[in-house]
């Protein structure tokens, strides 16, 4: 935790005046847009008729979160090339949405993961459905909760530790916009925040890129050279191995990290929702790779502003205001262009924040009130009036259980937080999703034990690791009963998720659905019933 | 009745081209079918293990040879870090592959299928009711959404 104020105080009135005025301004929008019909179409799908380039604006907006901005930018700074293969990873998982997932699931899809799968598993659908709410309810909630940490931390950084009133006050404000947003704007709502804040992150951190690149005369060299010296790490900053080094164990954590990362993309509950509202495939195909193609720049940005702050700033630096280096982007930002550059990166880092908890927030809200409420307690039997309320309200009932949530936690680490809810959709989620494209003796029993296996198995190897006890980082410093040596799950429960779900099929004795509904669902998956 | 949930009856002001119910329909026995699913199929898992296992592939070598990894190209450029802007390379060249792949092998055929299918459902319906379908075809035309 950082102790003193990294950055003066004139950058967090602008900043201040910066963030309201965007939030004021897109929340207008928001609510402009917002669905005025009581259909739940609308409120979970949003418009369907954007164009490719503002789909793909809204996926890389859903995808790229503070975590991305200010943490795997703090990595690169601290680390070097161990930090620029997070970036690569980040980049990498979108591959696999595009080559695999994305058109299969949009054309089977309805409004939620649930659908496709009450399609493809008629007959237990509703078990499914409940285990899928509940994964979905975790995953949401956990990186909720990084996210409004995120805010405290981000907060921080101005004002060094802060007091119990302000962190109280910030992560309710914060909250507060999430739950507007997320209930009141539905879709509709959540992809204006995406956007806006999309291409505001492109412009923002591709612009900061160059301003670094033009200070050593767009000369790469010369960069990595200035980078490799003021790391106090000489040549072992452009070297791998400078965190995750040394032991087997280390370099076991940070793979298990990257497999959580590429797998776990394509598992994001707000990423899935995203991929389900343009109306045709070929609408969505282009939109996957406007994505790619955007994160990707800003991936390889975040990269560049990551090497120039510590050839810049100096290690020293980032070292002593943030042990964790999530203060390098604001610290290069200020070397650059002062205050004012400085209150931008952070109003991005703000409103970057702030539209992740939306998208989340929506996906959770949309899973409890289709999954849980309309097909699992009313049987398929509410109105549509009915749903959309349900929808609102468990918006509001997530987000002021992520509020609750974030204030117990407010001391984690953000980049922990996101990378196990990663770790937790690629093991709970993932499977399932996989086995029901291309499995076709796939069985309900085997998606149950494979959700909530996943799910459970992640859940208590993050319990039993260094995470949550015996470190100095951890979440209760003083105990131990860290048996589980890895910070990250991956590596284990990811396995464990696909293999839980084989286990289940094979051993299921119960009567095989009817062959005509993986017939039905293949023609729909490779057909398609559009376009 | 196949047990999808079938569309509400409240819904019906707003179309929602995923769930038109696809009748159970023979198509899935024709030849053409088969050579779409192995078309698709095959593509996406090859592209996915060069793009995404060469990645992987990537981190592994990055730790455990680290010796070929760190000798120097030009400069400070090592061969891992060309490796690594190696890999956006290759992202691009396979999502460019994917796209002229999917238009040129996969499209065709989903589309003559998608055709044929919508003809035996056509002559289906014709059979049963005339009505029927006049309904489903005002589906298609109204579409309420306000553009931004």
């Amino acid at each position: 935790m950082v102790t003193v104020a990294a950055i003066d105080d004139s950058s967090l009135q602008l900043t201040f005046v910066l963030f309201l005025t965007v939030v004021v301004v897109t929340l207008f929008t928001a609510l402009l847009t917002a669905p005025q019909r009581d259909e739940i179409s609308e409120f979970y799908l949003g418009n369907r008729a954007m164009s490719p380039l503002r789909n793909g604006l809204a996926m890389c907006g859903d995808y790229l979160s503070a975590a991305t901005l200010l943490g795997s930018t703090g990595l690169v700074a601290l680390t070097g090339y161990d930090g620029l293969m997070y970036l690569g990873g980040t980049t990498v998982a979108w591959m696999m949405v595009l080559l695999l997932i994305a058109e299969p699931l949009h054309r089977t899809g309805k409004f939620t993961l649930g659908d496709t799968i009450a399609l493809r598993l008629p007959r237990q659908q509703r078990p499914v459905r409940l285990a899928l709410s509940v994964c979905i309810l975790a995953i949401a909630t956990l990186y909720l909760v990084a996210q409004l940490v995120g805010s405290v931390a981000l907060l921080t950084q101005f004002t060094g530790a802060p007091s119990a009133t302000t962190r109280t006050v910030c992560v309710v404000v914060i909250g507060a916009f999430v739950i507007l947003y997320a209930s009141l704007g539905g879709m509709p709502g959540a992809t204006v925040v995406q956007i806006i804040k999309a291409v505001m992150l492109v412009v923002g951190v591709l612009f900061t890129a160059g301003w670094v690149l033009h200070r050593y005369d767009w000369n790469p060299n010369a960069l990595l050279t200035a980078a490799a010296e003021r790391s106090g790490n000489g040549v072992q900053f452009l070297e791998p191995g400078l965190r995750y080094g040394g032991t087997v164990s280390n370099k076991l954590d940070f793979i298990s990290l990257e497999l959580a990362i590429v797998l776990g993309l394509a598992a994001l509950p707000h990423v899935l929702m995203r991929l389900l509202a343009p109306r045709s495939s070929g609408t969505l195909r282009s939109s996957v790779l406007w994505a790619i193609g955007l994160v990707g720049a800003v991936c390889f940005g975040a990269g560049i502003l990551g090497l120039g702050a510590t050839a810049l700033v100096g290690q020293d630096t980032i070292v002593g205001t943030d042990r964790t280096g999530n203060a390098s982007v604001l610290l290069l930002a200020h070397e650059l262009g002062g205050s004012l550059l400085t209150a931008l990166l952070t109003c991005l880092a703000y409103l970057t924040l702030l539209a992740v908890a939306v998208g989340l927030t929506l996906a959770a809200a949309s899973s409890l009130a289709h999954d849980l409420y309309g097909e699992v307690i009313r049987k398929g039997k509410a109105s549509e009036t009915e749903e959309l309320t349900v929808a609102r309200l468990s918006g509001a009932v997530i987000g002021v259980l992520g509020i609750l949530l974030a204030l117990v936690a407010w001391g984690a680490n953000t980049a922990t937080l996101a990378f196990l809810a990663f770790a937790m959709a690629a093991s709970a989620i993932l499977p399932t999703i996989v086995y029901t494209l291309f499995w076709r003796r796939f069985s309900a029993k085997g998606a149950l034990l494979s959700l909530y296996g996943g799910l459970a198995c992640s859940v208590l190897l993050v319990v039993f690791s260094p995470v949550v006890s015996a470190t100095a980082a951890s979440i209760y410093p003083d105990a131990d009963f860290a048996w589980f040596p890895l910070q990250n799950p991956g590596i284990v429960s990811i396995p464990a998720g696909f293999f839980l779900g084989w286990l289940g099929t094979v051993r299921d004795r119960s009567r095989p659905e009817e062959s005509s509904a993986h017939e039905e669902f293949e023609v729909r998956m490779l057909v398609g019933a559009d376009d | 009745m196949p047990e999808f949930p079938p569309r509400r009856e409240d819904t019906p002001t707003f179309p929602l081209p995923h769930i038109e119910h696809t009748p159970p329909s023979r198509i899935s026995d024709h030849p053409e079918f088969h050579s779409l699913r192995r078309a698709q199929r095959r593509f996406g898992i090859r592209a996915t293990i060069l793009s995404v296992g060469g990645f992987l592939l990537y981190v592994l070598l990055s730790f455990f040879a680290p010796l070929v990894m760190n000798q120097p190209l030009f400069g400070r450029l090592t061969i891992g870090l060309v490796l690594g802007l190696g890999q956006f390379v290759v992202m691009g060249v396979t999502s460019w592959c994917y796209v002229r792949h999917m238009r040129t092998r996969v499209d065709p055929l989903a589309h003559g299928l998608r055709t044929r299918l919508q003809e035996d459902e056509n002559r289906r319906t014709r059979q049963t009711a005339a009505q029927h379908e006049a309904g489903q075809l005002f589906q298609q035309g109204s579409r309420g959404f306000r553009t931004w």
